[in-house]
């Protein structure tokens, strides 16, 4: 029985012991609730060859881990909400630079007014960061996507920072049943890292100048490698299960979609919601699913196209608001539906505000009952 | 138009400006794309700006921008401007310029050119005419000016970094034909007016060709380069060393060199010594390299550096900051030391017979220049010694027989033939010219003056250097009672520390003028007084008292009026009178050369003997022409005259160097870089004690302890390989191979730190190209 | 200082990089390089010229590897670096090299936070007393009567202490370096790399462009500030022990003729009287701090 927090932080002292023949792990860490448990926890980690810097500031702590990273250890922290955007301009270097950190993000609204609950808006904001996104809906998929993570990141083809979103007090604070692996596994998971750009003696800039057009090809090549982030990690889900016996989620997962006029699109722990309120309704005869976008970035449209295939109706739920616009992943998700299918946002959650059946039940009566789709629709608010 | 109707606010302002100045803009094709390449800090990008401010005034639209990068004072920029009737839309960068307005030349080989097509107008700032480019560049209109010149000569930006747009556009405004006027009130709007003089000298001063050849084509016209994505390594594939390939030295618009310039004590040396090149070879410890160096032009170390005045120590530029070098003591120091040191002689194809007549400084340097050059050469001298006035009219206190005979040694060494006893008369030197391929007669100044007043013939009354000679040869002289010398050069302060030391109970100097107008060396009057001899000042004899014998002297008081042609205050001598008792006078007021030994009909021209306005080979060197009455000048005389003489035997034009009209220039205090150095006293010579010394004729001055006194010197204008450039050299672009500096120049951005660094000014900054 | 230079010695900056001339900072990595020999360096370079110095992807302006941080993530940088490099057992030397702004402003709090770890890192600041990179706007450093882009009638507020700061950290090492006094910097450079822990060294760095001074005067003018005592060229061991390694003339031609070759002091209403007093009230702090009350 451990948090996520805990679960987090296990894994990522796992990692960076399997780092100990390579360059050894080193990490950044400043506390903020809700991720303040993670860093406490790795603190107390006895990591061979492993150092933890606990820095002043959260913008500190990603500059660690970028030097770290650049001097080839495996690096990682955790933050969240304010924190996160604190860290931000760091957030970008480790992208920029093409710097494999994983970072677990313990979501949290943004203040003041301030406010400590759960809520995508903060890694949503770092959406265009550079940096591979994944959502996470319980415990166990904090600890397996933290290994995920450092595989897809240090892997050659990609090269990029990986963020496990998890949601605040939701996941970082509940303490569930969770698998945890044996060193051994992991190391087996994890080989070595590798930098081929690490900093050693050669003279050599990491982050100089780049004209125009010139930062115009690293861009691209950047938006080349989180392409092949699909390829990485289905062979990183193969090793995984070979390994640890359990099966990583696809970027996308469906549930009882094959006949349904109403999918409901969500992420992270919403997503397990809708699935009860999906096997409910259908109890009740409507024919509804769900589908779960476990990674925001790269945004997997040839997945979500296949899913929402032959589905008249998608409600998209957001546990984020991009005020002046709608929800985030709505923003993405609108355009991949069928030709004429209704596709009806639902904004809710928002600072940690609970998302119970009912609100989800009542997203499906709205949405059943349109003509065509409307503006984004705040469900909960002020309850 | 008056100020109101230019309120760009009004509607129609600008149709209405530019029907004013329709005939101008007629000229003009429009729509204009100008495009300036500069680099940082000349001001491109201002230069662009105030394009569109002139057109602007001529009621056209403009736009204007600078390409802003990561460019430092230097590094090449770029700025564009758009002139149109219209409002302009196009907010791109400028590929195909009508105008092309380049500020360094340096950058028409960096891509400067792309893109412009043929007709175009190119305005280049560069110091090279117009024929320099003749062939290159005839498909487009173009046309050059000096920017940089002008703009450096009307001190517009620093000395690395010249601001020469305002001045450019002077020369563009010509060009295109703008008015000078609008030109005037866009530069006072600006507060720019100060620089429109230059603006006005670039516009007088701008050439152009005259015809367009379409077809040709400049070899070194480029289009910009283009680069496909591929091309750009990702930042996860970078792992060789890529050091950067820019070429800062493009970016100078002066230069720092190495330089030799003369050091004062160089230049004021009468002997023309190279005194920082000995001295700078002690301080390497190398005594036979400072002897060698020393040796070429000083055949009397031994005794310069004892009885020499030193003008060098007086112009040393260390005296302006913690005491003059102790030059003087160094010299001394080699010529004691450098026993081991044999001077070299040159083996001449056609050795010439010289004869030297007189054995004193102006002759032994003549002989001992000629024989190193390979000569016979035979002194005559009336007296058994060589060494004329230095042996006879110096005492040995100050210069021991034993220091002179050391250096005399050095001479005869080089098989320099010396004929004692021999007294020059006209008519032996007329035998002598027609023995000898040339004869230098340098027999110094051999009568001393007496002066014309009552009592002169007074038994106790004797001429100083007669006194100074007889205590020399007999050395038994005895002295009693009160000496009064009359003088203050060098021989009377002999005079007095001689009679000191034979006995005298008192003895005083009378002096016409003050201490510090004596001409006598400044630490001998100290020694004189230390040894107990009193100064009378501004005092001038009148009349020698006595019957018989002297028992005193009158003295009339002296005031200083105007200086004379010496720099010196003039004696004024009043009526005031007063007496002092003594019982012998000696006279030390100079000599004079006895020109009667030359045959009558001779006269001497440029230090010549001609007869019958022809040169005949007989020349005169040292005291005997010139006067100037010290060891060393007689010394660079008598080896000035034996090189002319050299330069008749040997048929060829005088080319002395140092006869040469250019010197080059003298390092002064205010070109010194004092800071650089530590404080350090100078070394004084070890003097005898007093009481020891006025019981006989041993050496006062004992010299230098050590030589370290070389390390004092500055070496000023003489690199000394401290390596300050290199170190301060903000590009580390300054290395040394043993005692060379290489500047790389590919990467030297002009920036002068070396040069204003240099500790001794042994460096320079000249403008570029 | 002299004879020590052999042509084949290893450049830190290169030539070919793209300061301007006569730049202070590039003096300063001059004497540095003179210092560090065999050692490994690994350079970490917050936003400032030094970081445009570098040069354009993919070149290198410097004979070291080089991470070019944001502008205040310097010091946690390295620190990130230092701590593999610990971790790894290797003896490379991590060096921070940041302008003032880099240092005093938007990077004090990781310096401060660095220094507070006693990370082994040397952070060096070279001080232009501006913000040179974007076109001479004022810092905490910019001194008292200078001006700047955005202060053209000079600042009124005196420089932040920043060796004051530093020594009350307590860490092992702190000084000032003088580029008019090469042996002493090569001294200190020695000293600074050798040391275990957080180091900190202050260069006066003079700016030709932001300081409108010839840029032949550059050491010249950190001459005059050491001579006239607005400099002080000091040590601090362990943020306890204070020593003054050059004693000042406190000449007020040397402080007249700094203020002159330099345009950033023409519109200023501080006086050198006023400039003066400020001296000598920061020599009596630092006489009592060296235990040398006078």
């Amino acid at each position: 029985m451990i948090t996520g927090n805990h679960a987090a932080a296990m894994a990522a002292a796992m990692a960076g012991r399997a780092n100990r023949s390579g360059r050894g792990f080193c990490s950044g860490v400043y506390p903020i609730t809700p991720s303040t448990e993670c860093m406490e926890f790795l603190c107390l980690q006895d990591i061979e060859k492993g150092h933890v810097v606990k820095v002043e500031s959260e913008h500190s702590a990603m500059a660690v881990c970028v030097g770290a990273s650049a001097a080839g250890a495996r690096t990682f922290t955790t933050t969240g909400g304010n924190g996160l955007i604190y860290m931000s301009e760091n957030v970008t270097v480790a992208a920029y630079l093409r710097l494999p950190v994983v970072m677990v993000v313990g979501n949290r609204a943004i203040g003041p007014p301030w406010n400590i609950w759960t809520d995508h808006s903060d890694s949503l904001t770092l959406r265009d960061s550079g940096w591979v996104q994944i959502y996470c809906w319980n415990n166990q998929e904090v600890f397996d996507a933290v290994l995920m993570a450092f595989r897809i990141a240090e892997d050659h083809r990609t090269l990029l920072p990986v963020m496990v979103c998890q949601e605040g007090f939701v996941l970082s604070h509940t303490m569930t049943l969770t698998e945890i692996a044996y060193q051994a596994q992991v190391d087996k998971f994890l080989p070595p890292l590798q930098l081929p750009h690490r900093l050693a003696t050669t003279p050599r800039a990491l982050g100089t100048f780049d004209t125009s057009h010139m930062i115009e090809a690293h861009r691209e090549q950047h938006h080349a490698a989180m392409g092949m982030v699909w390829s990485a990690y289905r062979e990183a889900q193969a090793d995984f299960e070979r390994i640890f016996g359990r099966h990583p989620p696809d970027p996308v997962v469906t549930y009882r979609t094959d006949d349904a006029q109403l999918a409901l699109v969500s992420m992270g722990t919403i997503a397990e919601t809708a699935n009860q309120v999906v096997d409910d309704l259908r109890g009740r005869g409507l024919k509804v699913g769900s589908i779960r976008v476990c990674m925001f970035r790269p945004f997997p449209f040839d997945a979500l196209k296949q899913a929402f295939a032959g589905i008249p109706r998608i409600a998209v739920i957001d546990r984020d608001i991009s005020l002046g616009f709608g929800g985030a992943l709505w923003g993405e998700a609108r355009g991949l539906a069928e030709p004429g299918a209704i596709v009806q946002n639902f904004v809710t959650g928002l600072g940690g505000g609970d998302v119970r059946p009912e609100h989800i039940e009542e997203m499906v009566t709205e949405a059943l009952g349109l003509t065509t789709s409307g503006p984004p629709v705040f469900i909960g608010v002020g309850e | 138009m008056n100020a109101k109707s230019k309120d760009p606010e009004r509607k129609g302002y600008r149709s209405l400006l530019r029907a004013e100045n329709e005939a101008v803009l007629a000229n003009i094709p429009l729509p204009l794309e100008i495009r300036v390449h500069g680099r940082g800090g000349q001001g491109g990008v201002t230069c662009a700006k105030l394009c569109a401010l002139v057109y602007s005034r001529l009621g056209l639209f403009a736009q204007t921008f600078g390409d802003y990068g990561m460019e430092r004072a230097g590094a090449p920029v770029r700025a564009y401007t758009r002139i149109d009737r219209n409002p302009i839309k196009n907010r791109n960068k400028i590929y195909s310029p009508g105008h092309l307005l380049i500020l360094d030349p340096s950058l028409l080989e960096s891509g400067a050119m792309g893109g412009v097509r043929p007709g175009s107008l190119v305005l280049l700032n560069t110091p090279d005419p117009l024929a320099f480019f003749h062939g290159a560049y005839e498909e487009f209109r173009f046309a050059v000016v000096n920017a940089t010149q002008i703009a450096r000569k009307h001190r517009i930006g620093t000395s690395a970094v010249v601001i020469v747009n305002t001045t450019f556009v002077g020369a563009y405004a010509r060009v295109v034909g703008l008015p000078l006027e609008s030109l005037k009130e866009t530069y006072s709007s600006l507060g720019l007016i100060n620089d429109f003089e230059a603006a006005r000298e670039a516009y007088d001063s701008v050439t152009a060709g005259e015809n367009i050849n379409p077809a040709a084509v400049s070899p070194m016209v480029t289009s910009p380069g283009s680069r496909s994505s591929l091309d750009v390594i990702p930042l996860t594939e970078l792992t060789q060393d890529l050091p950067t390939p820019l070429k800062t030295g493009s970016w100078r618009t002066q230069s720092p060199r190495y330089v030799t310039l003369k050091s004062p004590c160089n230049h004021a040396c009468p002997a023309g010594n190279d005194i920082v090149g000995f001295v700078q070879k002690l301080e390497n410890q190398d005594l036979d390299a400072a002897a060698e160096i020393l040796f070429g032009t000083q055949p009397l170390p031994s005794v310069c550096g004892r009885v020499c005045p030193a003008p060098c120590m007086a112009a040393c530029n260390r005296g302006q900051y913690d005491g003059a070098v102790n030059i003087r003591g160094l010299e001394r120091w080699i010529g004691d030391h450098a026993t081991n040191y044999s001077v070299t002689k040159n083996m001449s194809a056609s050795s010439k017979k010289v004869a030297v007549a007189g054995a004193g400084p102006a002759g032994v340097s003549a002989a001992y220049t000629l024989a190193r050059a390979g000569h016979q050469v035979v002194i005559f001298d009336n007296q058994a010694k060589l060494g004329g006035i230095l042996r006879n009219g110096i005492p040995a206190y100050r210069l021991p027989e034993e220091a002179l005979d050391r250096d005399l040694n050095r001479l005869l060494a080089l098989g320099v033939e010396h004929r004692p006893h021999q007294v020059i008369t006209s008519v032996e030197l007329e035998r002598l010219a027609a023995e000898f391929d040339a004869v230098i007669l340098a027999t110094g100044q051999a009568d001393s003056i007496a002066p014309e007043f009552p009592g002169i013939d007074l038994p106790g009354v004797e001429q100083g250097l007669t006194f100074l000679n007889r205590v020399k040869t007999d050395g038994k002289e005895r002295i009693r009672g009160t000496v009064a010398v009359i003088g203050g050069g060098n021989t009377a302060l002999d005079c007095a520390g001689t009679a000191v030391r034979c006995g005298a109970e008192r003895v005083m100097i009378v002096y016409r003028r003050g201490r510090l107008e004596m001409p006598a060396i400044k630490e001998e009057i100290e020694d004189i007084l230390l040894e107990g001899v009193e100064l009378i000042l501004y005092r001038q004899p009148v009349r020698i008292i006595g019957t018989g014998s002297v028992t005193g002297l009158e003295l009339a008081e002296v005031q200083l009026g105007a200086p004379d042609g010496s720099g010196r205050r003039r004696p004024v001598v009043t009526k005031k009178l007063s007496r002092i008792a003594c019982d012998h006078v000696l006279i030390a007021i100079g000599q004079r050369p006895n020109m009667g030994i030359l045959p009558s009909g001779w006269l001497v021209r440029n230090q010549r003997v001609h007869y019958d306005e022809q040169p005949v080979n007989i020349w005169l060197a040292g005291d005997l022409t010139t006067g100037d009455g010290t060891v060393a000048h007689a010394i660079g005389n008598g080896r000035r005259i034996a090189n002319e003489a050299l330069s008749f035997l040997e048929e060829r034009a005088s080319c002395s160097m140092e006869l040469s009209s250019s010197v080059p220039e003298v390092v002064t205090a205010d070109g010194m870089r004092f800071s650089c150095f530590t404080t350090k006293k100078a070394h004084q010579d070890r003097r005898l004690d007093v009481a020891s010394r006025i019981e006989g004729f041993s050496e006062v001055n004992l010299g230098l302890p050590i030589e370290n006194e070389s390390q004092r010197c500055l070496s000023c204008g003489n690199c000394a390989h401290c390596d300050t450039c290199l170190i301060y050299c903000p590009e580390g672009i300054i290395t040394r191979l043993n005692q060379d500096y290489f500047i790389n120049l590919d990467y030297c951005k002009g920036c002068g730190v070396c040069v204003w660094e240099c500790p001794r000014h042994a460096m320079e900054m000249s403008p570029q190209g | 200082m002299k004879g020590s230079e052999s042509p084949h010695y290893r450049r830190l900056l290169r030539p070919g990089n793209t300061n301007c001339g006569g730049c202070g900072m590039s003096v300063a990595f001059q004497m540095f390089r003179r210092s560090i020999g065999e050692t490994n360096i690994q350079l970490v370079i917050p936003a400032c010229c030094a970081a445009v110095a570098a040069g354009g992807f993919p070149y290198n302006a410097y004979e070291a590897p080089v991470l070019l941080s944001t502008f205040a993530s310097a010091a946690s940088t390295a620190s990130g670096m230092a701590q593999v490099a610990r971790l790894n057992g290797e003896n490379t030397r991590v060096v921070c090299w940041a302008g003032d702004g880099g240092t005093y402003d938007i990077g004090l709090a990781s310096l401060s936070g660095a220094a507070e770890r006693n990370e082994d890192i040397l952070f060096v600041c070279y001080d232009n007393e501006i913000y040179g990179n974007t076109g001479g706007q004022r810092s905490s450093a910019t001194p008292v009567g200078a001006g700047a882009s955005n202060i053209i009638k000079g600042k009124l507020e005196p420089k932040k202490d920043i060796m004051g700061i530093m020594a009350a950290h307590g860490i092992p090492y702190a000084a000032t370096i003088s580029l008019a006094n090469p042996d002493d910097s090569k001294r200190k450079f020695e000293r600074a790399l050798r040391e275990k822990g957080f180091r900190f060294l202050l260069i006066l760095a003079p700016c030709p462009t932001g300081w409108k001074s010839d840029p032949s005067k550059t050491v010249e003018l950190v001459r005059l500030a050491v001579r006239s005592g607005l400099y002080p060229v000091i040590e601090i061991e362990n943020g306890r022990r204070w020593i003054i390694n050059i004693e000042p003339d406190f000449s007020r031609a040397d402080l007249e003729r700094y203020l002159s070759l330099q345009r950033r002091f023409k519109k200023s209403e501080i006086r050198p009287d006023d400039m003066r007093r400020a001296i000598d009230l920061l020599w009596e702090k630092l006489r009592a701090l060296a235990g040398c009350i006078t």
